[in-house]
């Protein structure tokens, strides 16, 4: 189609959706072949302790009823989350730094805490809800569930971002040092030597930082509009 | 001139990171005041400070975010 421009994002997206799919199957088969009595290693002792991690923060966080639903939903956000926050590692640039992407995760988060807020207290409490503690308080009320989606969604994407452009600019920077040295200044050995410690705090350090924040928080903020939890 | 002007405002946008700074640090210090009271509770404090720290850092993104539009879309051309 002529104008029409895909961004190498919309791949690198693809790709990290193929390899978590990869991923679930070879767990599931994997799965399928464990026998319960053994001693469980491996993928599927990984598979187990992620299990336990997820079911802990929404057992403390939220009420019985929603667990259930919401526990795989969290699983694969925060696998998601985790693998493009990491896919810097990779040489892409990670699906987390484009504001699309986090924007919708956002959204999925807003939406999740509206309709359970609706589900679980009804729509008469939801709607007076909205018009607490005063009646002209209802548009403060309703930007700020506009504010969880912006500050969610830019969270993620500037602290995926920033990393991104830092990593960028000290590699500019490192193969301007390294050029200083004739003949072998061509090939970049100064940010060979630095810039693992860099990748290991902005693309491992800070992605599973920002993964953990923003699962915690989704899962903080549905549980903060059930009733009785 | 103008590229001088966007490389200061870029510069002040980034300034709030210096607040941002003192509050994080607030927050590692109560949190080891508090594993120092309380030993056995260090699990859970832990991570309420991991998210109280993220959260407040979100303030200094905030600044680096803008000052990265100032360069890129002001300075671009």
């Amino acid at each position: 189609m002529p104008g029409l421009v895909v961004q190498p994002t919309v791949y690198y997206i693809i790709a990290v959706t193929a390899v978590i799919s990869l991923f679930i199957m070879i767990l599931y088969s994997q799965l399928r072949k464990f026998n319960p009595l053994d001693e469980p290693k491996g993928l599927v002792l990984l598979a187990i302790m992620a299990y336990r991690f997820v079911d802990d923060m929404l057992r403390q966080e939220t009420n019985e009823k929603i667990t259930e639903k919401l526990g795989p939903y969290i699983a694969v956000t925060l696998l998601y989350i985790f693998l493009s926050n990491i896919s810097g590692l990779f040489g892409i640039e990670p699906p987390t730094a484009n504001y699309s992407v986090t924007l919708t995760l956002a959204a999925i988060t807003v939406i999740l805490i509206e309709v359970n807020a609706i589900k679980f207290n009804g729509v008469k409490n939801y709607v007076k809800s909205l018009f607490e503690p005063l009646a002209p308080f209802v548009f403060i009320n309703i930007i700020s569930k506009f504010s969880t989606l912006m500050s969610l969604s830019l969270r993620l994407f500037g602290n995926i971002v920033s990393g991104s452009i830092l990593m960028t600019i000290i590699y500019l920077l490192f193969a301007k040092v390294s050029s200083v040295i004739p003949f072998i200044g061509a090939f970049n050995f100064v940010g060979v030597a630095i810039a693992p410690f860099l990748h290991f705090y902005f693309d491992l350090f800070a992605g599973l930082i920002q993964t953990y924040i923003f699962t915690t928080l989704t899962v903080t903020f549905i549980g903060k509009e059930l009733p009785d939890k | 001139m103008e590229k001088g002007l966007i490389a200061i405002a870029a510069a002040l946008a980034v300034m709030t990171g210096a607040t941002t700074g003192i509050g994080e640090a607030k927050v590692a210090q109560h949190a080891v005041e508090a594993i120092g009271k309380n030993p056995d509770a260090a699990d859970k404090i832990r991570s309420m400070a991991i998210i109280g720290a993220a959260l407040s850092e979100t303030c200094a993104i905030y600044g680096m975010l803008v000052s990265f539009l100032i360069i890129f879309v002001l300075g671009a051309n």
